[in-house]
């Protein structure tokens, strides 16, 4: 059992960081609604949400056929080339409606604990539109990811190995008895469930065996499984032997103990933002596996913790792009901006959703920051605040005629959720002293807070 | 304690010490600070970011190249064997030897090695390789031995003891993030994508001097506002070295400085020569732009990606070929017409090569050992090291010849003219590429 937060230590910026890491953050209205419910209760609500089943209709488009015609020998090369044109521009089309789609979601949904979650499963279980090609098998990943997030880690794993985008990214679909492809087989135990070292090459070839025979059905995009390719002879994983079929060699994979510690020591850095000591994670697996590997169980426990509230994970973590724009949009109480400039945000910052950068995911931490996405990041700040068709209201965020230390309390607890430094508060007090309060001049002092290294922290 | 400090914005702009003020400042630019009083005593380093001082260029063909593909064995039956479909076959190779030829496709690097500029070291890798992309990727960024994990870069570890309280900007990587082989524990190095945007941008802003004025002064710790309580706002904050907010900090000064350089520098230069519409050649003439405009970097970092080819390798892989060498001409080119070739190394590497067999899906596997290429106005030219037998094979993979790092330690001992040991830990074999 872990130590839980005493109730005497949960207080508005314990709520405020709980709000932050769980989910996308919110306004100072939003934090003071969770705290006011008391800890366990806002652990729960988080965590159960209460989003109503149509809430987000997802963009309707199916399967791109083009791909599959494109193959038939006998069209001609201009048809040919006509199709992929015509391909190209539609699969860009539906990519973008499913990127807003999600990224409106993770903004606006009344569980956007669950969206955080699915962009944490989405960054594991990494699978990119470069290769997969087909948003719309993208987007039914992303339903499967949304389905299970909060679910068992074996249940996962097996309808992951199942999910068509994945069969194409990692090169299943090509995979035959007697010509196993051992990208998948090689990357679920290295990166999905056990890491590096828990396996020998000889486990690679014989698990990749085990995963012959996963096909795509190209008209609906759905799984199938073709036991004509499969190779059901006798394999041996992990030094047991048997006929094991793809299921049953994720059975042998998700009983191994290093796989509650692999996947515990990239939830709590996911979660409280630093990789656990070895000590802490074996805590954490027991924990994990006393919650059958449930990823919902699992997290009221870590929320629910005086761990997860100390001060050594506070305001330590650096914000990824899809958290930085989001919750960005959240404290300044704006909608998200038009696709265009979501989409280069994103890009540029170095998180294209549906677009990891290889199966291992985004590194996070401190490979989000360089020097080009630090200043990039403080424009955007700035294109956020004064922002085209909708502009934040300023009235709201910094009320005129505030008297300039109260101001430095305002803005401190909105954007940092922790008092301003003795340097920052002076620096705050002297711009307004000296510019006026006109809303131009709130809204530079607004992007300069912004454009702090102390922005990027949450 | 009562010492002299300086800001670095200071000290980068005028290399000189000056302007003194005592105050509290974060640990890590006290040790900063430390390192350029140190630095100031020793006028030798000044030599080092000189206007003739070597540059390198290492460019990352990311996703695991396929040598045999690259640099063919056009007459070894083995070859053919293991590629039924994949074999370039002898007479659509560009010859080097009466053996080796290169991809058809690599035109350009031809030329370069008939003109004496590119020298080919074979059979590259490592004892016990990784076929893990990101593991064995660490490993060629590190300089590490496979079984050890080294957080620090090879690059990191020779700014630390090389270019010691240098401008940032020593490194350059192009792209968003910031390559492995730059981190160290002071990390130096800028990393950039497109020189437009390399800026903070305040033309909408009221009053942009005061704008300004505030945005340096929380972002390069120039004003005396800065006192070490600023980051008292994080709890629990106490520990120096390794501090994320220190880091951002760190990061956000040397962004706002070098900013300013690029800056001037792009303004100050045009385009070279044309280059093809690609992101590789788009980086490469960045940097062709940045040597020509006197940035005192020593070494460049640039990135091709997609070389994971399992499956239809032969169309995607003529492609990338295609690709990295119509970049390389154009930047040779650039950097001869700048009259900057003699002064330039480029390097490639790529984390493993492929699997010697193809596989059923007209791709190749992860694998190990490869050639690469070594580029310049000043190399050895021709084929060195000695090609990996393809009849004895580990695993189904060609053995190495040649440790990476023995590339590596001639290029820190013969060209950036740097002492290997306390770069790569010990010393390796040095070869004569150049």
């Amino acid at each position: 059992m872990l130590a839980s937060l005493p109730p005497s230590e949960w207080t508005p910026d314990a709520a405020a960081h709980l709000l932050n890491r769980a989910a996308f953050g919110g306004s100072p209205d939003e934090i003071h609604a969770l705290y006011a419910k008391g800890h366990r209760a806002a652990v729960q609500n988080l965590l159960q949400g209460g989003e109503e089943e149509d809430l987000f209709p997802a963009p309707e488009f199916g399967p791109m056929t083009s791909l599959g015609k494109m193959r038939e020998k006998s069209m001609r090369p201009e048809d040919r080339a006509a199709l992929k044109k015509e391909a190209n521009r539609e699969a860009r089309k539906h990519l973008d409606e499913a990127r807003m789609w999600w990224i409106h979601r993770m903004a606006s949904t009344p569980f956007p604990a669950r969206e955080k979650c699915v962009l944490f499963w989405h960054g594991h279980w990494a699978t990119s539109i470069q290769k997969v090609k087909d948003p719309f098998l993208l987007l039914q990943q992303n339903q499967t990811l949304r389905t299970n997030a909060f679910g068992s880690f074996d249940r996962f794993t097996k309808e992951m190995s199942k999910d068509p985008a994945m069969i194409r990214y990692l090169d299943l679909n090509n995979s035959s008895a007697g010509k196993p492809n051992e990208n998948f087989a090689r990357e679920i135990m290295e990166l999905f469930t056990l890491g590096e070292g828990h396996y020998s090459e000889q486990d690679v070839k014989e698990v990749a065996r085990a995963f012959t025979g996963y096909r795509i059905n190209p008209k609906t995009g759905a799984f199938v499984f073709s036991s004509k390719k499969h190779d059901s002879g006798t394999k041996n994983i992990f030094g047991k032997t048997g006929a094991f079929n793809g299921d049953q060699t994720i059975d042998l994979i998700v009983a191994k103990p290093q796989c509650a510690e692999f996947l515990t020591a990239k939830i709590w850095n996911f979660y409280a933002g630093e990789n656990p000591s070895h000590a802490w994670n074996q805590v954490l697996a027991s924990e994990y596996r006393a919650s059958n590997l449930n990823m919902g169980d699992f997290l009221e426990r870590i929320f629910l913790s005086r761990e997860f509230y100390s001060s050594k994970y506070r305001r330590r973590q650096i914000k990824g792009p899809i958290q930085w724009l989001v919750q960005t949009c959240k404290v300044l109480e704006r909608p998200m901006p038009n696709p265009k400039m979501v989409n280069a945000t994103l890009q540029q910052l170095g998180q294209v959703l549906f677009a990891p950068p290889n199966v291992k995911g985004w590194d996070g931490g401190r490979a989000w920051i360089s020097s080009a996405t630090l200043l990039l990041r403080y424009n955007l700040a700035g294109a956020l605040v004064r922002g085209g068709s909708s502009t934040p209201d300023i009235e709201k965020i910094l009320p005129r005629g505030t008297p300039p230390d109260k101001a430095c309390e305002l803005l401190s607890a909105r954007f940092f959720q922790a008092p301003m430094s003795p340097a920052l508060r002076t620096k705050t007090m002297d711009f307004l002293k000296a510019n006026g309060e006109s809303p131009a001049v709130r809204r530079d002092l607004v992007h300069l807070l912004l454009s702090t290294p102390e922005f990027q922290l949450t | 304690m009562k010492q002299t400090l300086h800001t670095r914005r200071h000290f980068l702009r005028t290399s000189l010490l000056g302007g003194a003020v005592s105050w509290t400042v974060p640990a890590f630019l006290e040790r900063t600070f430390f390192a350029l009083d140190a630095m100031a005593a020793d006028s030798l380093i000044q030599t080092a970011t000189g206007k003739d001082a070597p540059i390198l260029v290492v460019l990352q063909m990311a996703g695991g190249n396929d040598g045999l593909n690259t640099l063919v064995p056009f007459t070894d039956d083995a070859y053919f064997r293991a590629r039924p479909s994949l074999a370039i076959s002898a007479n659509k190779t560009l010859k080097l030897s009466d053996h080796f030829g290169l991809h058809y496709k690599l035109a350009g690097l031809k030329s370069l090695h008939d003109e004496g500029h590119l020298a080919i070291v074979q059979g590259v890798g490592y004892p016990n390789p990784n076929r893990s992309h990101f593991r064995s990727t660490e490993i060629w960024h590190t300089a590490s031995d496979s079984a050890v994990t080294e957080k620090y870069g090879w690059m990191g570890r020779y700014f630390d003891s090389c270019c010691s309280g240098e401008d940032p900007s020593v490194g350059v990587g192009i792209g968003n993030q910031t390559p492995q082989a730059f981190a160290a524990p002071e990390p130096r190095g800028i990393t950039f994508a497109r020189p437009e945007q390399f800026r903070f941008d305040l033309k909408n802003a009221t009053d942009r001097d005061v704008s300004d004025e505030f945005f340096r002064s929380m972002n390069d710790f120039e004003s005396e506002q800065m006192d070490g309580a600023s980051i008292g706002m994080l709890p629990g904050h106490a520990d120096g070295k390794g501090d994320t907010l220190d880091f951002l900090q760190r990061t956000s000064l040397d962004a706002v400085v070098s900013s300013d350089k690029v800056a001037e520098i792009i303004k100050r230069t045009q385009p070279g020569v044309s280059y093809p519409p690609n992101r590789l050649a788009d980086s490469l003439n960045l940097v062709a732009r940045l040597i020509g405009g006197g940035m005192p970097t020593r070494v460049y970092y640039v990135a091709q990606g997609g070389y994971d080819t399992h499956s239809s390798q032969a169309g995607s892989h003529e492609k990338l070929m295609q690709e990295l060498d119509t970049s390389l001409a154009a930047f040779c080119a650039d950097l001869k017409a700048q009259g900057n070739f003699n002064r330039v190394l480029l390097m490639t590497f790529s984390e493993f090569g492929r699997r010697v067999a193809e596989n059923a899906s007209g791709g190749t596997d992860h694998g190990a050992a490869a050639p690469l290429f070594v580029i310049g106005g000043k190399v050895k030219p021709g084929l060195h090291g000695e090609a990996p037998s393809l009849s004895q094979l580990h695993n189904g993979d060609l053995i190495h010849r040649v440790d990476f790092r023995s590339v590596y330690a001639t290029i820190l001992s013969k060209w950036l003219n740097a002492p290997v040991e306390p770069v790569l830990k010990r010393a390796f074999p040095l070869m004569s590429f150049v």
